[in-house]
């Protein structure tokens, strides 16, 4: 019966993403207690919530950076509770870091192909990619696609701040995501890469949905069709964003805070 | 399930310490001995490897002690143990005090440490490849300049007189057919330091869980961040930890010079020594030193005993065995 | 492990340019230079140089660029190389021919020889397996540690290594009608072997192996978070660098004639990490560099030391010191110092070529 269960889940009908009772302790510190998600592929979603709310931690036990305490894990109905990173990886999850984690001793373009390599085949080859090599040529359109072109054989030690941010982006965008975390890709970035951001983000395919860390209600309310409010680990509040904005408790919580 | 598995374990651990009781209390049986030797010649092996068990620990806890707060990995720890020895040997030859070589070999040793510290670790914090890559350097330089100073004979440090003989330890050697118990026999001088070095393990982990200075050291070994926060002089205290660890390393010479020798090499045969014991035993942990230690020295001895050839390869298979299910090592944090 | 010298990216020989005659002209002059001197020094130096000072360079150049091809492009400073080529070598004397005939079993070359390079290769995963478990300065002290246990092991066991003995009585086969231990012949060998491994160190450098290896040097987790098995990307370097390490620790024993536990002591493991450190990790080409400065100092040290009055027996004083002056004045080695004088030559010529 079980068995039914699950080999229907396993099928297309699956959530992109499933949390059940994700808890993490650091010590004695409970960093997510009891979270329970579920995300439709597809569906973008905002994460909301003050600092030390839990919501890197979030991202972490998803792409395996660290395991959860207790709790599973579901990606289009694969239990990848206990997967390394990298399986997850390749399985279509992506994710973005908060600070940002390059390859400082390479080139841009080369940061790209690396990620693009990364999730298709011959990531041991020993051999050069020849010339019309796809991998390399979709890591040269993915540097066009984040505005990096001008700085595509640069050394990423000593990219500006803001485009470090969007070499962030493009790492997440190789391959063929199907279910993409960004924490906080707008933080520290101007206005006018603010708006390239969001212009980024409503760009890509309709299939390909996402969870997003952001503080600035105006680039996350824009982007997301959906809200969760995390505090304190714990799930606070889920809705759609006008909900979540006009909720008294949220204002109070979040948005009274000095935020947005 | 894990519960059960932890049942087992202790019932184990258990058994394996009967039935070690056993074979050194008990006198052992005549079909015994005849299958694994006399029980004097394991009994001696067994004491020779705990207290060489401690000389490893006095030299394995100074360097997982820096490496503990600072994250200094200090590949000179070896020729600071055979500066404190060649010093040591020195003092005993223009004083005749045993006493008097440990503490000049403690300060010039701690001494050393802190120009260490001063010169070169404080300046590429870090920067842990090029301190390691600069204490390599050293060790180089420090092994030429004492073998031009004291050349590559052999040294061995006078125990004092008092220390010198055998006394009976209340442990069965064996039974003489007449029914008469002959007991162990074991040098003074090596309980004398095996005992010293328990004191001072003791003394260490007393003042690391009790005073307020451990728990600023600890504090450095779990957070460097909340370190600076409490300890208002970092710099300081690093100071001071890493003129005490190399202390030990000194205080260490004297007790090898003294029960084994003094010669060139022997700098790297106790760094490697000091590697050895803190990945077996766990990075930065004094506890996880005195085991690795004891496991070590126990493994060397027995080993040398009953498997001469193979005395290396049994220390080195602990080693791989411990990398390879354990590799935060037995008491360190994964 | 921050700290490492990075390896610049070879000014992407662009990859449009892959045609014969953009290649050969990608070629910097001074190679061109350089190789006609390799390879018509037989014309001008004697065997001594050839084989003593030339040959030696490129063995100790191999076993260092094995070290750089880990430490630089990968971020591990193994100092289980030297060790490594000298179970090759232990291995090609125990299958091949020596004069202890109780435990050579006498296989021709060709056998011997792929059996030696193949163990040494699978030692090398297995130091790879056990030092990659932990991360950062560790490799240095775990690969310290096996090291120095084979030293001691090889210097206690009789039935395979011969104890303290070694083997002697090694020598480079005859083969396809050449005697590969005449010196110009041997000088070839170790000529033609210490360029293919540069060659290929420099090419794999920009191939999806290795600069998957530099992405895990510059942050691990995050090459795990683009898709890639860190662990089982830095085992395989690890199997890479021993096969170099093996090749030229057989050239090392043909070249003695003999190996024994010294070849693998604790001063030759800290040597190889002087080489590759004095030369450089930045660039493939500084383990020869540094390997070629050793070989001269070991060679004629002894004599200008005596000439000037001092103990010949300084000579790990005067490396010591060297090699000190060196990690403190310019941490990435000779290569670093001649990419700075570079730099401050052309002063922003290129952007990304001029690196630190
Ligand atoms: N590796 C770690 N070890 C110990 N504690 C951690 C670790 N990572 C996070 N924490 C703790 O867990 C809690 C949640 O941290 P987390 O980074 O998930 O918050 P966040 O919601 O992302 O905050 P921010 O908005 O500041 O990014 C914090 O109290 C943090 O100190
Ligand atoms: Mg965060």
């Amino acid at each position: 019966m079980s068995s039914v269960a699950e080999r229907l889940s396993a099928t297309g009908t699956a959530n992109a993403l499933e949390l059940r009772g994700i808890t993490r302790l650091f010590g004695a510190l409970a960093a997510l207690t009891d979270v329970t998600i579920s995300v439709r592929p597809g569906e973008r979603r905002a994460v909301l919530g003050s600092n030390g709310a839990g919501k890197t931690t979030l991202f972490n036990c998803i792409t395996g950076d660290f395991l959860p305490t207790s709790g599973t894990i579901r990606f289009f109905g694969e239990d990848i509770t206990s997967f390394p990173p990298h399986e997850r990886i390749r399985r279509g999850l992506r994710r973005t870091y908060q600070i940002s984690l390059l390859f400082k001793g390479l080139t841009v373009v080369d940061n790209v192909y690396l990620a693009c390599r990364g999730v298709s085949r011959g990531r041991f080859s020993l051999l050069r990619p020849r010339r019309g090599d796809a991998i390399r040529a979709a890591a040269e359109s993915l540097v066009e696609a984040v505005h990096l072109t001008g700085v595509r054989d640069r050394l990423v030690g000593e990219l500006a701040y803001g485009q470090q941010r969007q070499l962030e982006i493009a790492l997440a965008l190789a391959g063929a995501p199907r279910f993409v975390l960004f924490d906080e890709p707008a933080a520290g970035l101007s206005p006018t890469e603010r708006s390239e951001l969001v212009e980024i983000l409503t760009a890509l395919p309709r299939h390909i949905g996402y969870v997003i860390i952001e503080h600035d209600m105006d680039v996350a309310l824009r982007v997301v069709e959906s809200v969760t409010m995390m505090h304190n680990g714990r799930i606070f509040k889920e809705g759609a964003p006008q909900e979540i904005e006009d909720d008294p408790e949220v204002q109070d919580l979040y948005l009274g805070g000095g935020h947005g | 399930m894990s519960r059960s598995l932890a049942g087992w374990r202790i019932a184990l651990v258990a058994l394996a310490v009967v039935l070690f009781a056993w074979l050194v209390l008990a006198p052992w049986p005549q079909g015994f001995e005849a299958v694994f030797g006399r029980k004097k010649v394991f009994l001696n092996a067994v004491l020779n490897g705990i207290t060489l068990g401690g000389l490893y620990f006095l030299v394995a806890s100074g360097f997982t002690l820096i490496f503990g707060l600072m994250r200094n990995v200090n590949l000179a720890h070896g020729s600071l143990y055979l500066v404190g020895g060649y010093v040591a040997y020195e003092t005993v030859e223009a004083t005749g005090s045993w006493l008097l070589s440990f503490v000049a070999a403690f300060l010039v040793t701690a001494f050393l440490g802190l120009l260490l510290q001063w010169f070169i670790f404080r300046r590429m914090e870090g920067q842990d490849l090029r301190q390691t890559l600069v204490t390599i350097g050293i060790s180089i330089v420090a092994a030429d300049v004492m073998l031009w100073l004291w050349g590559g004979g052999f040294y061995q440090i006078a125990a004092p007189a008092a220390l010198g003989g055998a006394t009976q330890l209340p442990l069965i050697s064996s039974v003489k057919s007449n029914g008469d118990t002959v007991w162990l026999t074991y040098p003074i001088v090596r309980l004398v330091i095996f005992a010293a070095s328990v004191v001072l393990g003791v003394a260490m982990w007393l003042v690391l869980n009790r005073t307020r200075l451990g728990m600023m050291v600890r504090a450095g070994v779990d957070d460097r961040d909340m370190l600076s926060a409490i300890a208002v002089r970092v710099p300081i205290l690093f100071m001071l930890v890493f003129a005490f660890g190399a202390g030990l390393a000194g205080v260490a010479g004297v007790v090898g010079g003294t029960f084994q020798s003094l010669a060139p090499g022997e700098d790297s045969r106790f760094l490697l020594v000091s590697l050895i014991v803190v990945i077996v035993g766990g990075m930065g942990s004094i506890p996880g030193a005195a085991l690795g230690a004891l496991i070590i020295g126990l493994a060397e001895q027995l080993g040398s005993v009953y498997a001469p050839t193979y005395a290396v390869a049994l220390t080195f298979l602990i080693m791989v065995a411990v990398l390879a299910f354990r590799p935060q090592g037995l008491m360190g944090r994964a | 492990m921050t700290d490492i010298p990075v390896p610049a990216p070879a000014a992407a020989a662009a990859p449009s340019a892959s045609g014969l005659p953009a290649w050969l002209s990608a070629v910097h002059p001074a190679w061109w230079i350089l190789g006609f001197l390799l390879l018509f020094m037989p014309a001008m130096a004697g065997d001594f140089v050839l084989v003593q000072i030339f040959g030696w360079s490129f063995i100790l150049g191999m076993i260092a660029l094995s070290l750089m091809f880990l430490g630089g492009y990968g971020g591990m400073v193994s100092l289980a190389q030297m060790t490594i080529a000298a179970l090759a070598g232990y291995m090609a004397a125990v299958f091949g021919t020596s004069s202890v005939a109780e435990i050579s079993l006498g296989l021709p070359w060709w056998i011997a020889v792929p059996i030696a390079l193949s163990i040494a290769t699978l030692f090398g995963v297995v130091v790879g397996a056990l030092a990659v478990r932990t991360a950062g300065i560790y490799t240095i002290m775990i690969t310290l540690a096996i090291s120095a246990a084979f030293f001691y092991f090889a210097l206690q066991n009789y039935e395979i290594f011969n104890g303290q003995r070694g083997f002697n009585g090694i020598r480079a086969p005859v083969a396809f009608g050449v005697d590969w231990r005449a010196p110009v012949p041997f000088y070839y060998l170790t000529l033609a072997l210490a360029a293919a491994s540069y060659l290929f160190v420099v090419y794999v450098g920009r191939a999806p192996f290795g600069l998957a290896l530099q992405g895990i040097r510059d942050n691990a987790r995050r090459m795990a978070a683009i898709g890639y098995n860190v662990t089982a990307h830095r085992i395989a370097a690890y199997a890479v660098a021993s096969f170099i390490a093996g090749v030229a620790g057989i050239l090392l024993t043909w070249q003695n004639g003999q190996i024994s536990p010294g070849t693998a002591g604790i001063p030759a493991v800290i040597d190889i990490l002087v080489i590759a450190v004095v030369g450089g990790l930045g660039h493939p080409i500084g383990p020869f560099l540094g390997a070629l400065l050793y070989a001269l100092l070991r060679t004629f040290a002894l004599d200008v030391f005596s000439a000037f009055g001092f103990e010949s027996t300084r000579f790990n004083l005067l490396v010591g010191v060297a090699f000190l002056v060196v990690v403190l004045a310019s941490p990435d080695g000779l290569v670093g110092l001649w990419r700075r004088w570079r730099d401050r030559r052309r002063p922003a010529a290129k952007p990304s070529g001029g690196h630190r």
